[in-house]
């Protein structure tokens, strides 16, 4: 996992803010949508459309896992909770995001 | 896990999916109307945010793909479309299947019913059978005697609840005919010690084993629903047997008999010999040594350690009780499972057959494959333009593997009731190597042998095709259908089916093959007797009544002198043993009078009892001396044991040796000379020794696939015994049968008469186990040959279809039709040849298998590998000759047009 190309880095960039946002507790699609608004402060605006096949993908992946319930307004939802594998998936690809961040900052600094 | 879960996790419908898409959507509207905007406004503004709803709906399920489920229902439906367009490749292939897995399926349930199952008594894998051998007398089984076995259960710690078992055959009558059955004669807590709980009235309790009790019967099964209509007041009844009556008090429940079957069960003391043997045991400690015994392995006991103790116990028998153990030198005893001992005689033939079916099964993998693979050929556009339409390679790999599933899964459906129908054939075929036959059933053990058998069989054929699926698209289309060449890889990985497939029939021929010269051999070998026409019939005096053994005699010679007088009877005599009937046991020491054994040469002969006229009635000429006669001296019958008699009186008994025991004489004539057993000749004259009288040529009175042993009869009328009537008729000897029936009753109608066969059929008894299991070979190696050539035949047609231009272009230019004739037939010899080089090695392994059933004949044996490896060539030519001659019939300028 050390390099990542530009395509990647949009679509793992979802998939961390999604894995995330899920270690505060399991939550369906509309609260992860709301609560990486809120986290992000509205910076990063995740088309909502492609959230899902987000999830799908993890799921399909085994990093997170789902399950029918009921939300807070007493409505039939699906929850997504961070499952085993997904938390060390998180923790990795947060260690590689960081050396990433880290990285792009030194260049920056040295040219600026 | 990742792919399990993929193939097999829970996947969400595409309802979930759309529910899913709804919720947030509503959510959204929600929110923004709580925010003040309106109905309208909200939802519009929401489905813009979200960027459609149906295309995040589509991505979704991309990202889940098909359901498993739901691409296998897909290559199911292509599957049987394929399958039903091309009927002939697909009856061939389920033909061939249904031949090789039905063959498996056949023997498994045999192997599972005989090998497998555990004996079906309460904890029958514990159940262990004392037996008894002496290595240096050449006794492999000496019995158990009555005081062994009352010793046994007082000494024996390893072995626990002994019981004894031996059959006889008693008449029982008032019941319509005089009615011989088998009859078992067991200890009282034999059923008890089995399980067996009686389905009707009671088994039998320790006191129906006091001597002098009351006797009592229980009737088998099988005995009681033919004769007794199954009617239950039956228990209760009295039936006069031995003169005595027999209260019958129970019945059993069907259950496979062992160690087989018997007709009734009486307890010890009801049968008249085991209960006379009984009161006489002081006499020798080997009294009666006719018993089986078996008993329960105690729980923390290993057989191994059984064995030691009965060993150790069996030992002392022989030391403490020398005199009585003078036939029986080395003896000692030893434990072994039940069930093994039950299963031991069929255990190589099994595995054999297991050996066999499973090369068939490989043929048949290999043919299929091949019928597979000249199938992909054909359809290899249809696979570009799947491929072009975005399947993937695995994913087309799993519908040629679906495919074969399917067939071969039809193919085992169909094997399933080859296999059921065969069952019952082979059934009686393995009834001739043990008595576990009772078992065998096609149960849920077999039906999944069968279903993994099945599966297994699609996914190894199918994968050969699916494998060579590789080649490029561009390639593949170009190519197009009808003119598609093979690829080079795959017309060699087709060619290096039909090798194999070659080489394992081969192997299989060679073992038929040496099964047939060993078959020609047995049954050439001359009997040393005249079978033609000669009727043998077995009949029992009642010897409760006919209390003595002159008085049986007597009536063995009114109705041979009768018999003489009939119509349509040359001659007719007496005798304990009709020839053909038994096995050769192992020949008992003997002692001749004025000649002493040496190095170590033993001196051992097999003794038989025969009337005057038996030589004559068979045909064999007296080499020297003369025939029993009607004027021998008869001995005095013996004295009861009880009374102090005098010594017997030295009436001389008469014997006829044949040749093999003449040479015990060394040279010199034995007419006139003596011989004894080696207790009576201990006893000087005092003791029963027997004068040669004449002298015969050896003949087969046993089995013939063994040397004739030295052998003595002795004269019934002066030693007693009999009970089979030979006679020659002047004709058709079935003839006779009623003249000897009719015979028999005139003289006495409680009499039966049984066993009526020509010793015709008593030879042919004796060559059917291996003419059935040559048969058994035979066909399987000549239907692996048939597939085998098919599929030659196949390969070798396809590549002339191919390579019509080819032979078109060189007929153009001057061959000749015969040097394509050569091209074409080469090819397919050279595939044959290849095969059987490659098949020698397995050939010679194969036959290690089968070494063991032969008869006079080796297994290396050159001229039958020759002829067999002749037969495939000449086999191969005439499975080509029709690809050939359509080669030949080519029109070159036809050939050359056409593209």
């Amino acid at each position: 996992m050390g390099r990542i190309d530009r395509s990647d880095l949009l679509q793992g960039t979802l998939d961390l803010l999604i894995l995330r946002t899920l270690t505060l507790g399991p939550e369906h699609g509309w609260g992860i949508s709301q609560r990486i608004q809120q986290m992000t402060t509205d910076v990063l605006r995740v088309n909502q459309g492609s959230l899902y096949p987000a999830l799908h993908r993890l799921e399909v992946q085994g990093w997170i896992e789902s399950e029918w319930g009921l939300s807070a307004s007493n409505r039939e939802a699906k929850f997504y909770r961070l499952t085993k594998a997904g938390h060390r998936h998180l923790e990795k690809e947060t260690a590689n995001w960081e050396r990433l961040v880290g990285a792009v900052a030194r260049v920056l600094a040295a040219t600026s | 896990m990742g792919w399990f879960k993929r193939l097999f996790g829970k996947r969400p419908t595409n309802a979930d999916i759309q529910r899913e898409l709804d919720f947030h959507i509503a959510m959204e509207r929600a929110a923004r109307e709580t925010r003040g905007v309106n109905p309208a406004e909200a939802r519009r503004t929401a489905l813009v945010d979200f960027g459609g709803v149906s295309r995040a709906y589509e991505d979704v399920r991309d990202v889940r793909g098909m359901t498993f489920r739901e691409s296998l229902m897909q290559d199911l439906r292509i599957g049987l479309r394929m399958l039903v367009r091309s009927p002939g490749y697909t009856f061939a292939a389920i033909a061939i299947l249904a031949l090789g897995i039905g063959a498996n399926t056949a023997m498994f349930s045999v192997i599972n019913g005989v090998l497998l199952e555990p004996l079906p008594f309460r904890d029958g894998q514990q159940l262990v059978l004392v037996q008894h051998s002496a290595s240096r007398s050449n006794v492999a089984d000496a019995g158990v005697s009555i005081n062994e076995l009352f010793a046994y259960r007082t000494r024996l710690t390893s072995v626990r609840n002994l019981v004894e078992y031996h059959q006889m055959n008693f008449t029982l009558l008032n019941q319509g005919d005089p009615d011989r059955v088998d009859t078992g004669v067991v200890s009282a807590n034999f059923f008890d010690m089995l399980g067996i709980k009686p389905l009707e009235g009671r088994t039998f309790i320790d006191t129906d084993d006091d001597l002098g009790a009351p006797a009592v019967l229980v009737l088998g099964y099988e005995y009681w629903r033919d004769k007794f209509g199954g009617d239950k007041s039956v228990v209760g009844r009295v039936l006069q047997m031995n003169d005595k009556p027999h209260t019958i008090v129970g019945v059993l429940p069907p259950y496979p008999q062992y160690p087989r079957r018997n007709d009734v069960y009486m307890p010890t003391s009801a049968c008249p010999f085991r209960s006379g043997a009984e009161q006489q045991i002081a006499q020798s400690h080997r009294t009666f040594a006719a018993l089986r015994v078996f008993g329960r392995l105690a729980e923390d006991r290993t057989v191994e350690q059984a064995t030691a103790e009965i060993a150790t116990v069996a030992e002392s028998f022989a030391k403490d009780h020398a005199p009585d153990y003078e036939a029986t030198r080395g003896f000692t005893g030893q434990a072994q499972y039940l069930g093994e001992t039950l299963v031991s005689g069929a255990r190589a033939m099994l595995y054999t057959l297991l050996g066999i079916t499973a090369l068939v099964l490989i043929i048949t993998c290999a043919n299929v494959a091949n019928l597979a693979l000249a199938r992909t050929v054909r359809r290899s556009r249809e696979m570009a333009v799947r491929m072009a339409l975005g399947a993937g390679r695995t994913r087309i790999m799993r519908q040629l593997v679906t495919e074969s599933v399917l067939l071969s899964s039809i193919g085992g459906l169909a094997g399933l009731g080859l296999a059921w129908l065969s069952l019952d054939l082979l059934v009686g075929f393995m009834g001739r190597f043990t008595p576990r036959t009772g078992q065998i059933d096609i149960d849920g053990t077999v039906l999944a042998f069968t279903a993994v058998a099945s599966v297994l069989t699609g996914v190894i054929f199918g994968l050969a095709p699916a494998f060579s699926t590789g080649r490029g698209l561009t390639q593949a289309i170009r190519d197009g259908g009808a003119q598609a060449g093979e690829g080079g890889g795959r017309q060699r990985a087709r060619a290096v089916l039909v090798v194999a497939q070659v080489a394992v029939s081969f192997a299989l021929l060679v073992g038929a093959a040496l099964l047939l010269k060993s078959f020609h051999r047995l049954s050439s070998v001359p009997l040393g007797f005249n079978s033609e026409s000669v009727m043998t019939a077995s009949i029992t005096g009642n010897f409760s009544r006919a209390t003595s053994q002159a008085e049986f005699t007597r009536l063995q010679q009114n109705i041979i002198d009768r018999l003489r007088t009939t119509p349509g009877v040359r001659s007719a005599a007496a005798t304990n043993l009709v020839p053909q009937l038994v096995t050769q046991p192992v020949a008992p020491p003997v002692v001749i009078e004025g000649v002493t054994a040496t190095d170590g040469r033993s001196l051992q002969a097999l003794a038989s009892g025969a009337s005057e006229g038996f030589f004559e009635t068979l045909d064999i000429p007296l080499l020297a001396g003369r025939d029993f006669s009607r004027s021998d001296p008869v001995p005095p019958p013996p004295p009861p044991a009880s009374s102090g008699a005098p010594p017997l009186a030295p009436t001389p008994r008469y014997a006829i040796i044949n040749q093999s025991m003449a040479k015990f004489w060394n040279g010199v004539d034995p007419i006139g000379r003596r011989f004894a057993r080696p207790a009576q000749a201990a006893l000087g004259d005092r003791g029963i020794w027997f004068t040669v009288i004449g002298i015969v040529p050896d003949f087969h009175l046993y089995n013939v696939d063994t040397s004739v042993a030295p052998q003595y009869f002795v004269s019934i009328q002066q030693i007693g015994g009999g009970g089979r009537l030979i006679v020659r008729a002047g004709g058709d000897p079935g003839d006779v049968a009623q003249t000897i029936r009719t015979t028999v009753h005139s003289i006495d109608n409680q009499i039966p008469v049984e066993e009526l066969l020509t010793l015709g059929q008593l030879h042919g008894q004796q060559l059917a186990t291996p003419a059935v299991t040559t048969a058994l070979l035979a066909i399987f190696a000549v239907v692996a040959l048939a597939v085998t050539l098919a599929g030659l035949a196949g390969l070798v047609g396809t590549s002339v279809s191919q390579r019509t231009r080819e032979f078109g272009l060189r007929m153009a230019l001057g061959a000749s039709r015969f040097s394509v004739l050569r091209l074409v037939l080469g090819q397919g010899l050279m595939l044959t040849v290849i095969g059987l080089v490659l098949g020698l090695g397995g050939a010679y392994v194969f036959s290690q298998l089968v070494t063991q059933f032969l008869f006079e004949t080796t297994r290396t044996d050159i001229l039958v590998y020759a002829g067999t490896a002749l037969v495939f060539v000449i086999a191969t030519l005439a499975a080509s000759a029709g690809p050939a001659r359509r080669a030949t019939g080519i029109d070159p300028l036809k050939a050359l047009r056409t593209e």
